[in-house]
């Protein structure tokens, strides 16, 4: 766009169009910067708490209603859990995940099935903390011996999740 | 009347819904994460409590209306009822799908065809006085008035 001296409108234009690009680009590496986390759950009411409870935490959130659609999200739902090929690791590239919050009880694929083949899969370093409204013993131990970072207890709260942000942001690496 | 008279009234019937057990402090933490950026966060909460509430409610009601009760998806029904009244802290529901759930695990058709319409009713009850809360609210907002906490 060429700049149009003896128009007075025409050279204020050009800069603030930068500046709009550079902020949107400043946008875009904050929000890859921020903590991103799968919020997943077949309640819709809870999938809107969840997010809004992380997000008054900065978090990036993105939802999903099923475990199935965490499955296909995390490029694990057609094959197998190796890591092995490329073509795998081609559609992980640029996909960030810091936190799995999944609740336990979905139809189909539930919490703890989510947490089984992420376990074993190319995230399996990712914090998975499974979510329940029942406080059953064995569900928390077999949830925590199938790897998951923590079980919590339904409703959740700001307190909670504060306290899930400090355990885990402590063991993140400095990237 | 008057604004402050307005903001009082809001603040009484509040703590009415507390003491006589509608809501319990899981709705505090809703209204403590609205904020300038989710003014409107609790309400939205609320409404979709109550699409899918009707919607569960429904379904309940057609399930005990069959030959053959299927006390399995019943049972699931309830569970996510009893999910989101307690997400919303709407506590008498919350109870009432507990006692609920027993009847479906021990396929009691009595004792579910009695708690049904309790269910119901409770639900009806918290709708409506949640939904008079908010009409509270919106006069106080439309006087120019904040909505105290």
């Amino acid at each position: 766009m060429e700049l149009m001296k003896s128009d007075n409108i025409v050279p204020d234009r050009q800069p603030r169009q930068e500046e709009i690009m550079q902020q949107q680009k400043q946008q875009e590496e904050e929000e890859e910067r921020r903590f991103h986390v799968l919020a997943v759950d077949d309640s819709v009411i809870d999938r809107k708490l969840l997010e809004k409870l992380l997000k008054a935490f900065s978090c990036q959130v993105t939802c999903l209603e099923s475990g199935e659609k965490a499955l296909e999200y995390l490029g694990l739902l057609h094959n197998s859990a190796t890591a092995a090929s490329s073509s795998q690791s081609q559609q992980h590239q640029g996909l960030k995940v810091n936190l799995i919050m999944t609740d336990f009880s979905m139809p189909g694929t539930s919490g703890y099935d989510l947490l089984k083949r992420v376990k074993g899969s190319y995230w399996k370093d990712v914090p998975v903390v499974v979510m329940s409204s029942e406080n059953v013993p064995s569900r928390i131990s077999m949830c925590l011996e199938g790897g998951a970072e923590e079980f919590m207890l339904k409703p959740l709260q700001l307190s909670d999740v504060h306290k899930i942000q400090a355990r885990i942001l402590k063991s993140l690496p400095q990237s | 009347m008057d604004l402050v008279q307005l903001q009082r009234q809001l603040v009484d019937y509040r703590t009415s819904l507390y003491h006589e057990g509608f809501l319990d402090e899981q709705f505090t933490q809703l209204q403590e994460l609205q904020d300038e950026n989710n003014p409107d966060f609790v309400v939205e909460v609320v409404s979709l409590f109550f699409e899918d509430s009707e919607r569960l409610l429904n379904e309940l009601s057609n399930a005990l209306e069959q030959q053959i009760i299927d006390f399995k998806r019943m049972d699931a029904r309830v569970h996510q009822l009893k999910g989101s009244s307690s997400s919303i802290g709407a506590q008498r529901v919350r109870q009432l799908c507990i006692v609920f759930r027993n009847y479906c695990e021990a396929q009691n058709v009595e004792g579910c065809l009695k708690c049904l319409p309790q269910v119901k009713h409770e639900y009806s009850i918290v709708k409506t006085k949640l939904e008079s809360m908010f009409q509270l609210e919106q006069q106080i907002l439309n006087a120019g008035g904040s909505v105290p906490v």
